[in-house]
C-alpha cells in the first residue's frame, strides 16, 4: 500500500485534466508564459487584421517604394510602395488559416485511423504502418516540389501536401497509445457491459488519446508555417499578390540589394511564432507527461 | 530494557503540494528494541510509508521534517548528510521493498546484484564474496544456490524473488531491518512461507524488525511488539498482545472486529468503521479520530490527546479509553438470511479456456513448442438463483479467465454455459448483447476499471444508453442508482480519480445494477480496499441480493471473504476446480490437500494462534508445463505413485461436496 502523500500533489495535478487547470499549469513556467502571449499576440493580430492594419496591404504606391521603418509605415514599404507591416498582418491570416485546416485535418485523419490501427484487426494495423512508413521515408519538401511542379503552385496544394505528411505522426501516436489502453480493466468493463466498438472507440478511446495529440499538433503548426513559407519562397505555394510570409521573403530577397527591411520583416514573425508554438506545444507535454519534466 | 536500536522521537513530516501542506506525520514517536519485531500497523493514507522514507533518508524532495529526530546508533538520521547516509542505508539498516517483481535490476544477474552490496565492505575476494552470497542463498531457501546465482530476476517467481531480497538485505547482517507490505503481491501459500522465513531468519540473525503492514493477521503472526498508527499518528503501541486482547483505541478495536477471519458468523453483518480519513491539509482541532469514534467526549472535540500509559509498556491516545477495559456487552450483530431458491441460473459444463502462446516467427523457430495454454479445464459448476458461488484460488489459477468466458469475453473453447437454460456458449456478439443485460460484471481495480475522462453520472446511466432506456428518464434512474449503493448526488459530478477506492467500488455496483441484472460475477471486489472499506461493500452486496434475489459468482483469493459471501465456493488450481462443496463444509472439513493448504495459509489475527509450520511448500507450476498425473501432486505431502501418474477423476463425497483427489483426506 503505498502512501497517498508520496507523489506530492504534483500528479495528483496532472490526472486533472480540464483545460483551466491545463492552462494553469502551463502558465506556472516561463516558458508557458511566453509561449502563451506569443500564440494569442499572433491569433490575435491575425484575426484583427483589418482593424489593426494601417494600410490596405494590396494598394500600390510607388513614391512610398523602399522606405525603411518610419512612424508612417512602421516596417518600411516595399518595392510597390505597399505597407509591410500591413502585409505581414495579412500574411498572419493565411499563417493561421493555413495551419488551422491543416493541422486540424492532420490530426483528425490520423486520430481516427490510428485509433482504428490499435483496436481494429491486426491486418489493419500492419497496413497503416506500411502506409505511414512509406509516406514518413520522403522528404516532405522534395515531395511537394515534385507534386506542385505537376499541379502547379496554389494554397490548397499546401495545404494537401502537410496534411498527408503529418497524418503518420499523428497517426502512429493514436496507434499507440490505442493499444496501452486496449486491453486495460475499464475496456474490458465496457465490453462486459455491451457497449459496441464505435462508443468505445469515441467515449473512451479517444479522450485518453486527444492529449498527446494536441501536443504534436501545437509543435507541427510552426513546421506548416515553415513550409508554406519554404514553398512561397520557393515560387511553389501562394501566388502574388497574396501577402503570405514566405511570399514576402522571397519579394524582399529579390530587392535585398535595395532594403532589408523587407526580409527582416518577412522572417521576424516567423521565428517568433515558430518560437511560441514550440515553447506552447513543450509546456504542454510537460503538464501531460510528468515523467518527462525534469525536477524543478 | 536495553538501548532500543532505532528511536523515532515526536517526528512531524510535512509535504509542500499546491493543495498546500499535508501534515503527513505528526508526533510520531515509536522505538524498535534490539532482536525484537515491531510492526506497524494501519490502513492506506496513514503515514506508514512516510516513516520509513523518513528513517531512511528517502523522503521525496518536497518533504520536510519540521520536528523531531530519528535516532540510530546515537546519531540523529535525520540531520545526517546524503554521503553519510549512505554508510547506514544498505548496511546497517537495509530494507525489503512492496513488490518483488521491480525491486530487482532486470539486467544484472542475482548473483552479481548480491555481491555488488558487499562492494563498500571488507577486504573479500570476489570468491568469498560469491560464497557469501551462495551461503546466503541456502539460507533463504533457494535450491541449487551456485547455478541460480547466475540467473536473472525474469527467472525467479515472485516468491522466490522476494527471498532473494531478503538474502541481498541480510547480507551485510543489519542492526535494523525494514519489511515494506512484503507480502502484498505474494499468494497465501507463499505468504505463509515468507513470513515463516524471516521469523527464522531474524532468530538466526538476530536483528531488530520494523515490519510494516496493514494485515492484521501477520502482524499477529509475526511481530513482538505493535505500533499503530492512523492518520499520520501513532494513536495505540503496546506488546502484541495486550494490543490484539486489550485493545484500548477505539480505532485499534474497531480495526481488529473488521477483519473478516473473525466474523465466523456467516449470516452476520460485516462491522465498518464508517466516514474517511481526514484533510491532512487542514486538520480538525481536537482528536483526530473524533469523526468517526462514536465514543467522543466534550474534551476530544478541542484537545488533541496525548500518549497515555495504559500499562508500563502499552500507551493509548485517547481520552475516553478506560470504557474500552469494559467491554460493552453489544446486541448480537443483525443478521441477513439468503432466499436461495433452487433454480439454476448458471450451469457450467466442461468448460475449457485456450489461449494461443506466440505468433507466426515462434512456430517457425520452434515447431515444437506448445501453441496454446489452457488456463481453465474441463470446469463444471451450478449457481441456483438468490446464491453466491465463491471461487478461490492462487493467481495464475483461472479464475479470472473462467468468469470472462461466461461473460463472453474470452472465448470458451468447448464445453457448455447455460443461462437460465439458454446456451450461451459461442453467441456471435450481436446475440450475446441480450444476454448482457441479464448478467454484469465487476473487475478488480475499483478504480482503473472505470473510465478515466468521464464523469460519474455519465458513467451509471451508460448501460441504460447502450441497451436502450425504454423511455425511462435517466437522471432519475442515476439518482436511484446512487442511493440503492449509498452514494450522495454531489458525486455525480466527479471523475473516477476523484473518488477513494470504497467510492469507484460503489460506483461499479451501481453500473453493474443499472440494468437489473439476474447474475453478478464479481471479480476481486475487495482488492485494494482497506479493511474497514471491505466490510462496507460486502455488506452492501449482501443487502442487494436479499432485496433484488441476485446471484453472484465471487471471484477472490481471499478465502475470510469468500467463506463469508458463499453459499457454496470452489477451489481452483492450475485450472481445474479441483473441490467444491457447500461453504461450511469446505472450509470445515476440506477434503483435498490444496484446500487444507490454503486454509492453513490464512494469517489468524490472534496472536495465540500463531502457525507452528508453513503451511504448504513449493510453488505453482507455470500452466505451460503441467506436472502429469495429479497436477498437485509436486506439492502434496501425501502424494502417492498413483498420483503421480493418474490424473484423479472427480469423487462425490457426500451433500454434493466433489473432490478430485486419489487420497481425500480423513475426516471430509
Amino acid at each position: 500500500m503505498t502512501d497517498r502523500f508520496e507523489p506530492a500533489g504534483e500528479s495528483a495535478f496532472s490526472e486533472d485534466r480540464k483545460p483551466a487547470a491545463t492552462l494553469r499549469m502551463v502558465l506556472r513556467t516561463p516558458q508557458g508564459v511566453i509561449g502563451v502571449t506569443i500564440v494569442a499576440v499572433f491569433l490575435l493580430s491575425a484575426l484583427f487584421a483589418p482593424a489593426i492594419a494601417p494600410y490596405d496591404p494590396f494598394q500600390i504606391n510607388i513614391p512610398d517604394r523602399l522606405q525603411a521603418p518610419s512612424l508612417n509605415h512602421l516596417l518600411g514599404t516595399d518595392q510597390l510602395g505597399r505597407d509591410t507591416f500591413s502585409r505581414i498582418l495579412y500574411g498572419g491570416r493565411i499563417a493561421v488559416q493555413l495551419a488551422g485546416i491543416a493541422v486540424g485535418l492532420s490530426l483528425a485523419i490520423g486520430l481516427v485511423l490510428g485509433m482504428i490501427a490499435g483496436y481494429g484487426p491486426r491486418w489493419f494495423d500492419n497496413l497503416m504502418l506500411l502506409l505511414f512508413d512509406t509516406i514518413r521515408s520522403f522528404p516532405t519538401i522534395v515531395m511537394a516540389m515534385a507534386v506542385v511542379s505537376l499541379t502547379g503552385p496554389s494554397l490548397e496544394m499546401v495545404m494537401a501536401i502537410f496534411v498527408i505528411n503529418a497524418v503518420p505522426g499523428f497517426g502512429r501516436i493514436a496507434r499507440t497509445q490505442t493499444l496501452a489502453l486496449r486491453n486495460t480493466e475499464f475496456i474490458l468493463a465496457e465490453h462486459s457491459l455491451g457497449a459496441s466498438t464505435a462508443l468505445i472507440l469515441r467515449r473512451h478511446i479517444m479522450p485518453n488519446v486527444v492529449g498527446p495529440l494536441l501536443i504534436l499538433a501545437a509543435m507541427d503548426v510552426p513546421v506548416v508555417i515553415t513550409v508554406e513559407a519554404g514553398l512561397s519562397f520557393l515560387g511553389l505555394g501562394v501566388l502574388p499578390p497574396t501577402p503570405s510570409w514566405g511570399s514576402l521573403l522571397n519579394e524582399g530577397f529579390r530587392i535585398l540589394r535595395d532594403t532589408p527591411w523587407p526580409v527582416i520583416a518577412g522572417g521576424l514573425p516567423l521565428i517568433i511564432t515558430t518560437l511560441g508554438f514550440t515553447f506552447l506545444g513543450e509546456s504542454l507535454r510537460d503538464v501531460f507527461d510528468p515523467k518527462l519534466r525534469k525536477e524543478p | 530494557m536495553a538501548r532500543p536500536v532505532l528511536a523515532v522521537r515526536h517526528l512531524s513530516v510535512d509535504f509542500r503540494t499546491l493543495r498546500g501542506r499535508v501534515h503527513a506525520l505528526r508526533d510520531v514517536s515509536l522505538e524498535v528494541p534490539p532482536n525484537k519485531i515491531v510492526g506497524v500497523l494501519g490502513e492506506s493514507g496513514c503515514g506508514k510509508s512516510t516513516l520509513i522514507n523518513a528513517v531512511t533518508g528517502l523522503l521525496a524532495n518536497n518533504a520536510e521534517i519540521t520536528r523531531g529526530e530519528v535516532i540510530f546508533e546515537q546519531a540523529d538520521l535525520a540531520k545526517l548528510s546524503e554521503r553519510e547516509l549512505l554508510k547506514v542505508r544498505g548496511e546497517k539498516i537495509s530494507m525489503v521493498f512492496q513488490d518483488p517483481m521491480t525491486a530487482q535490476n532486470p539486467v544484472i544477474s542475482v548473483g552479481r546484484q548480491m555481491t555488488d552490496t558487499l562492494y563498500r565492505h571488507r577486504k573479500l575476494s570476489a570468491g568469498e564474496k560469491r560464497k557469501l552470497a551462495t551461503g546466503m542463498f541456502r539460507k533463504v531457501g533457494i535450491s541449487d544456490p551456485e547455478e541460480r546465482m547466475d540467473q536473472f530476476p525474469h527467472e525467479f517467481s515472485g516468491g522466490m524473488r522476494q527471498r532473494i531480497s531478503i538474502a541481498m538485505a541480510l547480507m551485510m547482517n543489519p542492526d535494523l531491518f525494514i519489511a515494506d507490505e512484503p507480502t502484498t503481491a505474494l499468494d497465501v501459500t507463499m505468504e505463509a512461507q515468507f513470513i515463516h522465513l524471516l521469523r527464522e531468519l531474524q532468530a538466526d540473525i538476530g536483528c531488530a524488525v520494523l515490519f510494516i503492514s496493514h494485515n492484521l493477521g501477520l502482524i499477529a503472526e509475526l511481530c513482538d511488539e505493535v505500533v499503530v498508527m492512523y492518520a499520520g499518528e501513532v494513536v495505540e503501541k503496546g506488546p502484541l498482545a495486550e494490543i490484539f486482547f486489550n485493545p484500548c483505541h477505539h480505532y485499534t478495536r474497531r480495526l481488529i472486529e473488521c477483519d473478516p477471519s473473525r466474523v465466523l458468523d456467516r449470516s452476520a453483518v460485516l462491522p465498518t468503521i464508517p466516514g474517511r480519513l481526514p484533510n491532512l491539509t487542514r486538520l480538525p482541532a481536537g482528536c483526530i479520530f473524533r469523526s468517526r469514534c462514536g465514543h467522543a467526549i466534550a474534551e476530544c472535540a478541542t484537545k488533541s490527546p496525548p500518549l497515555l500509559a495504559v500499562s508500563e509498556t502499552h500507551s493509548v491516545a485517547c481520552f475516553n479509553h478506560a470504557s474500552l477495559i469494559e467491554r460493552p456487552a453489544g446486541g448480537r450483530a443483525p443478521r441477513l438470511k439468503s432466499n436461495a431458491s433452487e433454480n439454476p441460473v448458471l450451469e457450467v459444463d466442461g468448460v475449457h479456456v485456450r489461449y494461443p502462446t506466440g505468433g507466426l516467427i515462434r512456430r517457425l523457430l520452434r515447431p515444437d513448442a506448445p501453441r496454446h495454454m489452457d488456463a481453465v479445464i474441463d470446469v463444471g459448476l451450478k449457481v441456483a438463483e438468490g446464491q453466491t458461488f465463491g471461487l478461490a484460488g492462487e493467481s495464475g489459477s483461472g479464475k479470472s479467465s473462467l468468469g470472462r468466458a461466461i461473460m463472453g469475453l474470452t472465448p470458451a473453447k468447448d464445453g457448455s454455459i447455460r443461462f437460465k437454460g439458454d446456451e450461451i456458449r459461442g453467441l456471435p456478439p450481436r446475440e450475446f448483447k441480450r444476454y448482457r443485460r441479464a448478467m454484469a460484471m465487476m473487475f478488480q481495480d475499483p478504480v482503473a476499471s472505470l473510465s478515466p475522462r468521464q464523469k460519474v453520472r455519465r458513467l451509471v446511466m451508460e448501460p441504460f444508453e447502450i441497451h436502450g432506456a425504454d423511455g425511462r428518464d435517466l437522471n432519475r434512474e442515476a439518482e436511484n442508482l446512487f442511493q440503492m449503493v449509498g452514494l450522495s448526488r454531489e458525486f455525480f459530478d466527479r471523475y473516477a480519480h476523484e473518488l477513494s477506492g470504497g467510492q469507484a467500488r460503489r460506483v461499479g455496483v451501481a453500473r453493474a445494477l443499472a440494468l437489473r441484472p439476474a447474475l453478478i460475477i464479481a471479480d476481486e471486489p475487495t482488492a485494494g480496499l482497506d479493511v474497514s472499506v471491505q466490510g462496507e461493500i460486502l455488506n452492501l452486496l449482501r443487502e442487494l441480493q436479499r432485496e433484488l434475489g441476485l446471484t453472484y459468482i465471487v471471484i477472490s483469493h481471499n478465502l475470510p471473504v469468500l467463506r463469508h459471501v458463499s453459499d457454496r465456493v470452489g477451489i481452483m488450481y492450475l485450472g481445474r476446480i479441483v473441490e467444491q462443496g457447500p461453504t461450511d463444509r469446505i472450509f470445515s472439513r476440506p477434503a483435498h490437500p490444496y484446500t487444507r493448504a490454503l486454509l492453513d495459509g490464512i494469517p489468524r489475527p490472534d496472536p495465540s494462534m500463531r502457525r507452528k509450520l508453513e503451511s504448504i511448500e513449493g510453488e505453482i507450476p507455470s500452466i505451460t508445463n503441467r506436472p502429469p498425473g495429479c497436477e498437485f501432486h509436486p506439492r502434496c505431502p501425501i502424494a502417492s505413485d498413483l498420483c503421480r501418474a493418474v490424473p484423479p477423476a472427480a469423487t462425490e463425497l457426500n451433500q454434493d461436496h466433489v473432490v478430485h483427489c486419489h487420497n481425500p483426506l480423513q475426516g471430509a
